[in-house]
């Protein structure tokens, strides 16, 4: 066990975990940082700090970890291999352990056109799995890629996105169960919306006794209207949301509408908690952080115990 | 092939301006299979500069002239005769014929009036794809027939990611998820459970080794 | 060349176009003498845009190209293909700032197909106050010059 890993902690306790997400702003501005973190605290049992997300440049995720560390946080340190090869990401990684953050998340990240430098070049030389694999023998074997041995092995909890909407569906389980070989302890889902499928991947995901041999969080992001449901259904990719989630915001007025999305995100967590194999949940709360407060509170997930 | 695309003429002329009097010198290889630099387009883009010089009332002389292949020595050392002729060689070979011209001309300025863009097949008329980075170690039987590092817009080895829905890429709605496409070639072959094992990183070295790679081969040397 | 004004066209045509054979050439060339010169291919698929531009580069202030009717192209996509090569050959004079309408594209038509000298009388009045190329010229040297430049560059 990785020593103060509330998230870990938590996990091996058997207890329902829930962690939420904190974009760092665009700007060196550490209070913008501390004021999430505030909102976050003790709401939560550990916060993922995004990595340019979008390939929007912001301040990096591994200082603003450190100040969600010296506020109290238990930070999940979010690292795409877009903007890092496999030296630079070796090297973060190191970093990140000896700044005392205990868990990391390795993405592939959205791709460098998206963003605000679409004139940049892709790095990608390691992708995802291969990074997870990575960090996982520095951890474990004590030496990095091409087994030169490290004066001392960063101590992580790892973790990996899967997106169980994606295709090809049947693929979906065969590529979770590759991020678990390649050393994932954790999984941090997609935001679910369609709990149908969801399901279903999750029984494929029990029927490979995947579930015995990772710590599965489902994702889920409150809708802040009608208009932010159809734009993630039409434009983000790998984004699956069902006409029913959509009908139901545009049936309430829309002062109304934020408060359903709230209900909606509750009664999904209320959901999850019951599927076999749902070790928590993670709160996507995009620039809402103060939801996230409220959407733990009504789904009977706090007080979060302390450590 | 190599493929390349013709600059903007505006650019072009922008190059060419100081040069009174210029060799326009096309490729008979990969750039005329891609319509970029042949002896067709070379003929219109020669007639089109003459005209826009003569428009200006610029006194220069413009001539063209395709070799066979202009990253090949051989077919380069065609210009010998008529080369001093020219104050600069305005070429429409990819970068490797730019480059082998101005290698065997190194007195005379060489412009370039292509973009090389990539490794790519002629997919019908009019279209090419991208299809290979020249990665210096062929994976292609492993995974289908397809290459994830220059198909899969986020180089995967291990893919595809979590945006890849039917069949699209999530980056480019234009482009198939070539893990998508990987995906069903080895279920083709019942070879899908390959695609279990993590696939370690690449080996970049092959590519990006220390500065331009060489190709030596004693058996075909002289 | 006579030193007259009138704008000289090189009018490519598809010979399988309607009524366009030797005798409607003859008339042509009767009414126009040199200000029209006529280039029969046997597709307009055929065409090749260089010969829009050497024509214009050489000797005519206009080219166009006449193609059978949309979808009755005896080469199939002929007259297709034709329209998308011209389309490409007028960017590229206008981006060295020659009137795009220098060169053109009819299509005959389906219903009432006209012949090659209806044809060529419309575009003949529709160049009627096309300025003097500025590619050719004030002189009949210029001209000259210019196809003198070309035979030297094909024997480089
Ligand atoms: S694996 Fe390498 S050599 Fe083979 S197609 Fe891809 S880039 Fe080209
Ligand atoms: S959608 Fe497919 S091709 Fe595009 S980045 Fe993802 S895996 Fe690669």
């Amino acid at each position: 066990m990785i020593e103060n890993n509330k998230l870990e902690q938590r996990l091996k306790e058997g207890a329902f975990a829930v962690t939420a997400e904190c974009g760092p702003p665009k700007g060196a501005d550490p209070e913008a940082v501390m004021k999430k973190a505030e909102m976050l605290k003790g709401k939560v049992d550990a916060v993922n700090v995004t990595d340019n997300q979008t390939a929007i440049v912001r301040l990096s995720s591994l200082a603003a970890c450190s100040l969600l560390k010296s506020a109290g946080l238990d930070p999940v340190l979010q690292v795409v291999v877009r903007d890092r090869n496999r030296i630079a990401l070796q090297s973060d990684i190191l970093g990140a352990a000896a700044l005392g953050i205990r868990n990391v998340l390795c993405l592939s990240g959205d791709h460098q056109g998206f963003g605000n430098q679409p004139e940049a070049a892709g790095v990608f030389d390691l992708d995802s799995i291969q990074f997870i694999q990575v960090v996982k023998t520095m951890r474990d074997e004590g030496t990095i890629l091409g087994g030169e041995p490290l004066s001392k092995s960063p101590d992580l909890f790892i973790g990996a996105a899967a997106n169980p909407f994606a295709d090809p569906l049947s693929f979906r389980v065969v590529r979770l169960a590759k991020k678990i070989r390649a050393g994932a302890d954790f999984i941090q889902t997609q935001c679910i919306y369609n709990l149908d499928r969801f399901e279903k991947w999750m029984e494929m995901a029990r029927d490979r006794g995947l579930t015995e041999k990772v710590f599965i969080l489902g994702g889920v992001t409150p809708l802040k209207s009608v208009g932010m449901a159809k734009y993630m259904r039409n434009k983000v990719a790998g984004m699956d949301i069902p006409d029913a989630v959509i009908d139901r915001m545009e049936k309430v007025p829309k002062e109304k509408q934020r408060e359903e999305g709230i209900n909606i995100c509750v009664e999904t967590i209320q959901r999850l908690k019951e599927i076999e194999g749902v070790h928590g949940v993670h709160v996507m709360a995009i620039e809402w952080e103060e939801a996230v407060g409220e959407i733990v509170e009504k789904a009977g997930l706090l007080p979060r115990p302390r450590s | 092939m190599i493929t390349a695309e013709q600059k903007p003429i505006e650019e072009i002329r922008e190059m060419i301006a100081p040069y009174k009097r210029i060799l326009v010198a096309g490729c008979g290889s990969c750039v005329a299979e891609c319509a970029a630099g042949g002896e067709k387009e070379t003929g219109m883009l020669a007639s089109t500069l003459r005209m826009a010089a003569k428009m200006d009332g610029k006194d220069v002389v413009i001539q063209e002239k395709t070799l066979d292949r202009q990253c090949v020595n051989e077919f380069v050392i065609q210009l010998d005769e008529s080369i001093d002729q020219y104050d600069a060689v305005l070429s429409l070979g990819c970068g490797a014929g730019v480059q082998a011209v101005a290698e065997m001309y190194p007195e005379i300025p060489i412009i370039p009036a292509l973009d090389t863009e990539f490794l790519g097949e002629t997919m019908s008329q009019g279209l090419w794809i991208e299809n290979c980075l020249g990665c210096g170690d062929c994976m292609l039987h492993y995974f289908g027939g397809v290459c994830p590092l220059a198909r899969c817009s986020k180089q995967l080895l291990n893919g595809p990611c979590g945006g890849s829905m039917d069949g699209i890429c999530e980056v480019n709605p234009e482009v198939p998820c070539a893990w998508q496409t990987i995906i069903e070639r080895l279920e083709n072959f019942k070879a899908l459970e390959r695609l279990e094992e993590v696939y370690p990183p690449k080996d970049w070295s092959k590519k990006q080794g220390r500065g331009p790679r060489k190709i030596i081969r004693e058996d075909q040397q002289r | 060349m006579t030193s007259d004004k009138k704008p000289v066209l090189a009018l490519f045509y598809c010979q399988n176009t309607h009524a366009s054979g030797e005798d409607e050439r003859q008339a042509l060339e009767q009414k126009y003498g040199d200000s029209l010169k006529l280039f029969p291919i046997p597709c307009s698929g055929r065409l090749e845009p260089l010969h829009l531009l050497k024509a214009l580069e050489d000797f005519a202030d206009a080219g166009y190209v006449i193609t059978c009717p949309e979808g009755a192209c005896r080469y199939f996509e002929g007259n297709l293909r034709a329209k998308k090569r011209v389309e490409r050959t007028r960017e590229m004079i206008k981006s060295i700032g020659l009137e795009e309408e220098r060169i053109g594209f009819l299509i005959n038509s389906k219903e009432g197909p006209k012949p090659l000298t209806d044809l060529a009388d419309e575009i003949m009045d529709r160049l009627a106050n096309l300025p003097p190329s500025p590619v050719l010229g004030p002189s009949v040297q210029g001209r000259a010059t210019g196809s003198r430049q070309r035979s030297k560059g094909d024997k480089v």
